[in-house]
């Protein structure tokens, strides 16, 4: 494994690097590393396994530069063109999970030709009416100033599971990992606060143009993004498969790595 | 001679909430449930709250002080406009300073542009213009994106001073208010325009935006004693910074104020006002308990820089000043001053002395104080505790800021 940053146009993108192998760029969440934890977990470390995994922090996260002038998802997705052309990728693998699972949506359906197969962890999104995806910048506020009870209950099945915890403790964390937190909010409350919460609504509509092999998995539990995205996002893309994780909540690659990066590696190598 | 200004504020907050509202809800705000809200107690309410600023007015206050607040108990003034527009009917003296206009939950500056010149033009130029970016609360009320706002919020202060100063029609090829035609009909009254004040809490970003155009600044975070010296001194610094020098009038603070004849006596009628308005009122911005909204990563308006300064500076879970649970407690957070015109006299000339602070946005209702109380008070600092803080302040000021004898008006652009 290794990091690197590389320039985009003036602006540094943090890389993670591991694995050899066919390309697979993993676009992290927020419950996720680069987005709240500053090392790799076990789940990454597996799904390089076979694959030269490159997982870039997103704009303003971790020690990528934040783009003050990123206002939709949109920006998002030009920069990761941005980013593919610097690495000379132009057919790879797609993994995202929670925000990055609906980036990688978004690349998917504007450019297919780039994506051998799209796998997504219980991504954001889409907009289903009367199903919105739940506060978490509500939850983000602490209650009675130190208890993120409620944002753990967005992020995982089980609230106080120590991973849960380990990511979400009450009162204050170490300052690097309150500060990597907030990072991500900053870019999640840029593209993703208005319209409430994190989705484009014209995606769902754009699902069908990803013609290519799609998995899309998401924890039983899940209390962030309803089940409905999950059975949206499968039933629009044409060649998709719906895997739904038990016992694991909005983060079956933290609450479930084994079985997460197991079923990921069978739709990968083909033998799903 | 330029003696301290004393300004009347109000919130109009919601008096009538039930007596369990602390136990049953965790917020005051955003989604406190407007089922509470009592369509026939209500009759009346607003006359009487703007009555209250028309007495200010009366009783010689220098200017009556609106806010803008959205969906909460806190303050009732969505439209702080409204108010002021019927203030232009009913005063002829006082300034009308509205603190502020939120520009991000505008579609357009230029609606607040044009409001703000009405005012200005039918009050003969009696307008302070205040515009504020608005917080946590108003972020979840009008949806508005948190790391944006401030930039936008720039932009839409740069726009509306254009607009009352430039000749229209001119276009403004803006990053989030692009406009074609920018050509207000009616002008403001005042020239160049009127005075803008700016509200912060401490931000350095935000003084040095005020800075470098010139505006006044005012402290709205409650925060009083030598916090409020190191604002001022900060704020000064910065000023500095951009060429220019600090004096009183450039410097405002929001205080909380109660007078009765007695120090006893003030406490006791003040009480039932006060606690109503920590507890219920300050539910969700300025306590603990509950649900703060006010500021926090799902609101996330200030740079990782800021955001680290305020992490290695601050306790999780640290008492607020809604959080006091004895007169003790909230007389060490000096943050409401409650006695007799002396001790009064004597907190505010402490104030003045040791920030240099030359106005004062002074709250005289809490809550759900009775109307005779809140009057009574304004009346008894009026009359016993003004006219000593002016005839002291302008010897002071003058002998510590002899520049400002040089000047007739304060106010914006100097």
């Amino acid at each position: 494994m290794s990091e690197r940053s590389i320039d985009i146009r003036g602006r540094s993108v943090w890389l993670y690097e591991d694995g050899d192998g066919p390309p697979l760029v993993y676009l992290h969440g927020f419950p996720d590393f680069l987005g709240a934890w500053a090392e790799p977990l076990p789940f990454h470390r597996d799904l390089a396994k076979g694959f030269k995994m490159i997982a870039p922090a997103h704009p303003g996260c971790s020690n990528s530069d934040e783009d003050d002038d990123m206002e939709a998802v949109e920006d998002v997705v030009f920069h990761y063109l941005e980013v593919f052309d610097t690495l000379q990728l132009d057919r790879f693998n797609l993994v995202g999970s929670d925000i990055g699972g609906w980036f990688a949506a978004e690349i998917a359906v504007r450019h297919p030709e780039m994506i051998e197969k799209l796998a997504l962890v219980g991504a954001t999104g889409l907009f289903i009416p009367g199903e919105p995806i739940a506060d978490l910048f509500w939850e983000s506020h602490p209650s009675d100033g130190v208890s993120l009870a409620g944002l753990r209950a967005l992020m995982f099945g089980d609230a106080e599971q120590p991973i849960a915890r380990d990511f979400f403790p009450d009162g204050r964390g170490e300052i690097e990992q309150e500060l990597l937190r907030y990072k991500t909010f900053r870019l999640a409350s840029r593209i993703g606060f208005n319209p409430p919460y994190l989705h484009h609504r014209r995606l769902r509509d754009r699902l069908h143009r990803f013609k290519g092999p799609a998995l899309i998995m998401h924890g039983a539990d899940d209390r962030l993004v309803p089940r409905s995205h999950a059975e949206a996002y499968a039933s629009g893309f044409p060649a998709a498969q719906l895997e739904i994780i038990d016992g694991a909540g909005h983060s079956p690659h933290l609450e479930k790595p084994d079985q997460t990066a197991k079923l990921l590696h069978k739709f990968l190598s083909g033998e799903a | 001679m330029h003696p301290v200004e004393l300004h009347c504020w109000h919130f109009m907050s919601y008096p009538y909430l039930p007596d369990d509202f602390d136990e049953k809800y965790d917020t005051g705000w955003v989604t406190v449930p407007n089922k509470l809200w009592d369509r026939e107690k209500t009759d009346g309410l607003y006359q009487e709250y703007i009555d209250q600023l028309v007495y200010g007015e009366e009783l010689g206050f220098d200017g009556l002080v609106l806010n803008e607040h959205h969906q909460n108990i806190y303050g009732l003034m969505p439209s702080p406009n409204i108010i002021a527009a019927a203030l232009t009917q009913r005063t002829s003296k006082a300034k009308i300073v509205v603190l502020g206009n939120l520009l991000p939950l505008h579609q357009n500056p230029l609606r607040v542009a044009e409001e703000y010149a009405m005012i200005d033009s039918i009050t003969g130029g009696r307008l302070v213009a205040g515009f504020a970016v608005g917080g946590g609360p108003e972020a979840y009320n009008y949806q508005v994106s948190s790391p944006k706002a401030r930039r936008q919020f720039w932009e839409g202060v740069d726009l509306i001073v254009r607009a009352w100063t430039e000749e229209g029609p001119f276009e403004h090829e803006g990053h989030h208010y692009p406009l074609r035609y920018a050509n207000i009909w009616p002008k403001p009254r005042q020239t160049p325009h009127p005075p803008v004040w700016i509200p912060g809490a401490l931000s350095v970003e935000t003084t040095h935006e005020v800075a470098k155009r010139g505006f006044d600044y005012f402290l709205s975070s409650r925060t009083h004693g030598s916090a409020t010296r190191m604002a001022r001194e900060q704020f000064a610094t910065v000023l500095t910074e951009h060429g220019d020098r600090y004096h009183p009038f450039r410097f405002g603070v929001l205080i909380s104020v109660y007078v009765a004849e007695t120090d006893e006596q003030a406490r006791a009628e003040s009480q039932e006002g006060i606690w109503y308005f920590l507890k219920n009122c300050l539910k969700g911005h300025l306590r603990k308990t509950g649900r703060t909204l006010t500021f926090g990563a799902g609101v996330p308006s200030q740079s990782v820089k800021s955001w680290e300064s305020y992490l290695k500076h601050s306790t999780p879970g640290a008492e607020m000043l809604g959080d006091a649970n004895t007169w003790e407690e909230l007389d060490s957070k000096a943050s409401i001053i409650v006695g007799s015109p002396a001790t009064v006299l004597q907190k505010f000339w402490d104030l003045i002395e040791e920030a240099q602070i030359g106005r004062f946005l002074i709250q005289f209702h809490f809550g759900n104080m009775k109307p005779e109380l809140a009057r009574k008070s304004m009346k008894l600092f009026a009359e016993q505790v003004a006219p000593t803080l002016r005839k002291d302040s302008a010897e002071l000021f003058a002998r510590q800021y002899p520049q400002l004898e040089e000047r007739a008006e304060l106010g914006a652009g100097e």
